[in-house]
């Protein structure tokens, strides 16, 4: 007979696995220090699952994960992470599991040689009649490339051991059909971070996350609210957490969950090889992107940036280009400027266009050698192999610190001011002669703390417009 | 019982249909192309795939097939694509090929709704009813549907008027199995460039081919090679252009198609929305098609007399041009060009560049960099004649990314200058005259040293060929300013 066990109704945070930089050895007091970060807020813990880049482990360092988590959670469940790709090497992990004490084990689908349901069911029976000890199924298509198949599930709940099913796969049509299936035996718990209202919602009873680890008391507050009926309360919740969650399944797993905790103080050193820190399945862009998702919702200090937006006489603010007002009359340089948006979202660009043979043309080669550093030139581009014309250079007036930063301005400030020339060169305020013979130079000023890229690209796009239109509206009456 | 018929053999082109500036069948082109075509040819397929079909009304295809009929005129059999997603429409445009005088129907599986096998096979059963000669066609990567053989081995042995199959998968199991099965009872055909060779070598009796538009001359040598059994002949023919067909298989087939034959001189205009320039068919594999048009053993794109202006000098400079070079080249204060190159994401190339007289802005920007901060900032002088300076777009940190960029991603840019050199679009003559930044980006994490030579020397090359030409033009930008996708607008 299946058993259902209490403890399944909670949230339960897949352990990351700390290791030293340079030698890559299981780091204990990180370890120790991750759960005691934990502990407070979660029903339990997990370890060497998935996120504890469990394949890449030693059955002894399994066994000494499992032991410190016992010693460290006073009491709250300990779900062992048991999974392999044979049968033989399940059975010896479930065995150390169950003499170390664990409340329970996690088996994940075996993977790499694909057996068939057959092969796949027998795995887990021959685990479940082997030891003695509670077993959470484990679907996670993603890295096992496979489902465990509903029906296989079907037959695996009736075995006495079996007390649920851990659902990684985010597909809620596979989590609705097991719940329809096999929800009267066994509990499901939801492994996705990016579902788990919706899974909540759906039926199942509780979740082994990856964030579980980062903000644990945002999916308590979810399940609880969930439980209350409280539906609305429930998706403010998850929705904050949205896109470190997205980012945490989808672009960099584990590794990006040791880069957020090192971002909280908590060093979790390097995952080991052949995975990197970054710059692997983790790009740059996207861990500077975590961080500064950790500051909005408040895990990660905001260091103030004392910063302003460029003022006074247009004609004055080009001084970094070495282009003086005196130049500007002397050449016939047009100038313009724009200002939209609101409060972080606010983009001001100073604009210069005139002849590649003045003093402009000097500017505009010159940039391309940076000779300012952290306020980078690029070309203007729609899209790559796109550039619009006139030639244009985009450029920061601000250093740009670090790659979060520089992609708001490399990407929707680069797209706002190429759309804002194409649209000039359609309406005819750019006339075609111009494009062969002149250069521009857009300087562009953002909040070093905007995040909404999608304002952002709409007020660029209209304070381009602006300075397009006055720079060139100018050079008409005056010319 | 499906049957073997004689002419049911060589290369067929699979006819891309152009249209002019407003849109419509542009018949005079059309009959253009079949005239050019016909000499290496032995059969036509109108409105095909890379026809455009499933973008053209009833009444436009049947046209077209009218139009090749009348223009092979007997002398090549004309198999007419008569595909579509319902049954019964299916059989209305095979029974409209029959009647306009085409040899047989080309009848792609139905699409889109992804009927079951046993459903393709009434489908094909009911077409075959009209009492047309008809070849199955086999399309995956359009369809949803990817024939079984054992489907496919059905309807070939069980249809009366089946002469054959059309297998563009790229399958070579699936072909085995189809040689296995009906080799010699009905034509086999090969639809995909990349694994032509590999199926005449097997044993299929010709090709219907995309690229046959462009080089029909090159996969005659292939295909009769294979005939006479000198397959090592037919190897160097394959992998000459291997890379050509590599572009025309893998990103949008008619537009790369159209491209390649408006570079050759035979304007095609544009493939019907919602296919876009600059789409499947990217900016920087126009310009990888371009090369590849010159490469030698291919000749499609021939070089020709352009005028460069430098103010004070004038001289002549024979260049691989296209009808968009222009005449005369001027303008030298500064000149800008934008090359992108990749795979894979870590590798990409990026290149910023800039020519211009070692007298203006660019020589004037060279020399204050180099005296002042270029030493300091990593940014180098890597070749005398022309004089280039090379700037790291980011800041390199690590030695890795030193050594990538210094060696790799440097020689790649220097390679580009000399073949620039060679092909004429940096004539000798000026290369005291001018200049050239090129602003580089490797990404911190690179590691494939390979690609990053491989896409920094294709990126400059574009580069260099994209300022001189004076390209993207205003009308490209207009065109495709609203929808246009730059990889770094949007967050993870």
């Amino acid at each position: 007979m299946p058993i259902k066990v209490p403890w399944t109704k909670g949230v339960y945070p897949a352990l990351v696995t700390p290791f030293l930089r340079e030698t890559e050895v299981l780091d204990e007091a990180a370890f120790r220090r991750l759960i005691r970060h934990c502990l407070p807020h979660v029903n339990g813990v997990v370890t060497s699952g998935t996120t504890g880049e469990c394949s890449y482990l030693t059955r002894g360092e399994q066994r000494r994960l499992l032991e410190i988590a016992l010693e460290e959670c006073n009491g709250k469940p300990v779900i062992a992470g048991c999974g392999a790709s044979g049968t033989a090497e399940a059975i010896a992990l479930a065995k150390d599991a169950k003499a170390a004490g664990a409340t329970a084990i996690l088996v994940v689908t075996p993977y790499f040689l694909h057996p068939s349901d057959k092969g796949v069911y027998q795995h887990f029976y021959d685990i479940a009649t082997s030891v003695d000890i509670p077993l959470v199924l484990y679907n996670i298509p993603q890295v096992v490339d496979r489902y465990l198949s509903r029906e296989v599930v079907e037959d695996l709940a009736d075995l006495p051991t079996v007390v649920g099913l851990k659902d990684s796969s985010g597909n809620l049509t596979y989590t609705m059909e097991l719940l329809e299936y096999v929800g009267d035996r066994i509990d499901i718990l939801v492994g996705h971070d990016e579902v788990v209202l919706p899974a909540l919602a759906g039926g199942v009873s509780g979740m082994i996350l990856a964030s579980a680890q980062v903000y644990p008391e945002v999916w308590q507050a979810v399940l609880q609210f969930v439980a209350e009926g409280n539906l609305a309360a429930a998706r403010k919740a998850q929705r904050e957490v949205q896109k470190l969650s997205r980012i945490f399944c989808r672009y960099g797993g584990g590794v990006a969950v040791k880069a957020a905790l090192a971002m909280m103080g908590l060093d979790m050193g390097v995952p080991r090889r052949p995975l990197k820190a970054v710059g692997g399945a983790l790009l740059h862009e996207t861990r500077a992107e975590i961080e500064l998702e950790l500051e909005r919702i408040g895990k990660v200090e905001t260091p103030e940036i004392e910063f302003s937006y460029p003022e006074g006489n247009l004609a004055e603010r080009f001084g970094a280009l070495e282009i003086t007002a005196a130049m500007i009359s002397e050449h016939r340089l047009k100038i313009g400027s724009g200002t939209a948006g609101e409060g972080l979202n606010r983009v001001q660009i100073d604009l210069i266009a005139g002849g590649k043979g003045t003093p402009l043309g000097d500017s505009y080669a010159l940039q391309l050698t940076y000779p300012q550093h952290g306020r980078e030139a690029l070309t203007t581009i729609l899209e790559p192999a796109l550039t619009v014309c006139p030639p244009t250079l985009t450029l920061p007036t601000l250093d740009q610190r670090n790659l979060r930063q520089a992609n708001m301005i490399y990407g929707p400030m680069q797209l706002a001011v190429a759309r804002a020339v194409a649209d000039a060169l359609e309406d005819g305020t750019i006339g075609r002669e111009a494009t062969q013979q002149e250069v521009m130079i857009a300087l562009v000023t953002v909040h070093p703390k905007v995040v909404d890229r999608h304002a952002l690209a709409l007020a660029g796009q209209e304070a381009a417009r602006g300075a397009v239109r006055q720079a060139f509206a100018h050079a008409r009456a005056s010319g | 019982m499906g049957y073997k018929t004689d002419w049911f053999k060589g290369i067929f082109p699979a006819l891309v249909t152009p249209f002019d500036g407003r849109d419509r069948l542009d018949e005079a082109t059309y009959r253009r192309l079949i005239r050019r075509l016909l000499p290496d040819v032995d059969g036509v397929v109108p409105a095909g795939t890379t026809g455009e079909f499933s973008y053209m009304t009833a009444e436009e295809r049947m046209r077209v097939i009218e139009i090749a009929v009348e223009e092979a005129n007997g002398r090549v059999p004309v198999v007419a694509g008569t595909g579509a997603s319902s049954t019964q429409e299916t059989v209305r445009l095979t029974e409209m090929a029959k009647s306009a005088g085409a040899t047989a129907a080309l009848v792609v599986a139905p699409y889109y709704l992804k009927p079951t096998y046993n459903e393709v096979y009434d489908h094909f059963r009911a077409v075959d009813k009209v009492g047309f000669p008809i070849v199955l066609y086999n399309l995956p990567q359009c369809t949803g549907t990817h024939f079984r053989w054992w489907t496919a081995e059905g309807m070939l042995l069980d249809l009366e008027h089946v002469i054959g199959i059309k297998d563009t998968s790229g399958d070579l199991p699936f072909m085995a199995a189809l040689f296995e099965k009906v080799r010699g009872k009905v034509g086999i055909f090969v639809g995909h460039d990349e694994v032509a060779l590999a199926a005449f070598a097997s044993g299929a009796d010709g090709a219907i081919l995309a690229s046959a538009n462009l080089i029909p001359d090159v996969w005659q040598r292939i295909y009769r090679a294979v005939q006479s059994g000198d397959l090592e002949a037919a190897r160097q023919d394959q992998q000459r252009i291997q890379r050509l067909v590599r572009i025309v298989t893998q990103t949008a087939g008619p537009q790369a198609v159209k491209e390649g034959l408006t570079a050759m001189g035979l304007p095609m205009g544009n493939a019907r929305h919602p296919i876009m320039p600059g789409g499947g068919f990217k900016r920087e594999d126009y310009e990888e098609l371009r090369l590849q048009l010159e490469a030698s053993g291919i000749e499609k794109i021939v070089k020709r007399p352009v005028t460069y202006d430098l103010g004070g000098k004038r001289i002549v400079t024979e260049v691989f041009a296209t009808p968009q070079t222009p005449e005369v080249i001027g303008e030298w204060e500064i000149k800008v060009g934008e090359g992108f190159a990749g795979p894979p994401f870590h590798e990409l190339a990026h290149v910023d560049l800039l020519i211009g007289r070692a007298d203006g802005p660019v020589g004037r920007a060279i020399e204050r960099s180099t005296a002042n901060w270029g030493a300091e900032r990593g940014i180098k002088l890597i070749n005398e004649r022309p004089r280039l300076l090379l700037v790291p777009t980011v800041t390199l940190r690590s030695a890795k990314s030193k050594r990538l960029f210094y060696e790799e991603a440097a020689r790649g840019v220097n390679l580009a200058v000399q073949h620039s050199i060679e092909d004429g679009f940096l004539p000798d003559t000026v290369l005291d005259e001018i200049v050239l930044i090129a602003n580089v980006f490797v990404h911190p994490a690179a590691s494939i040293a390979t690609r990053i030579f491989g896409n920094n020397y294709k990126a400059t090359r574009h580069a260099i060929r994209k300022a001189i030409e004076g390209r993207p033009t205003v009308d490209e930008l207009i065109q495709e300013k609203a929808a246009a996708r730059h990889p770094f607008r949007y967050a993870p």
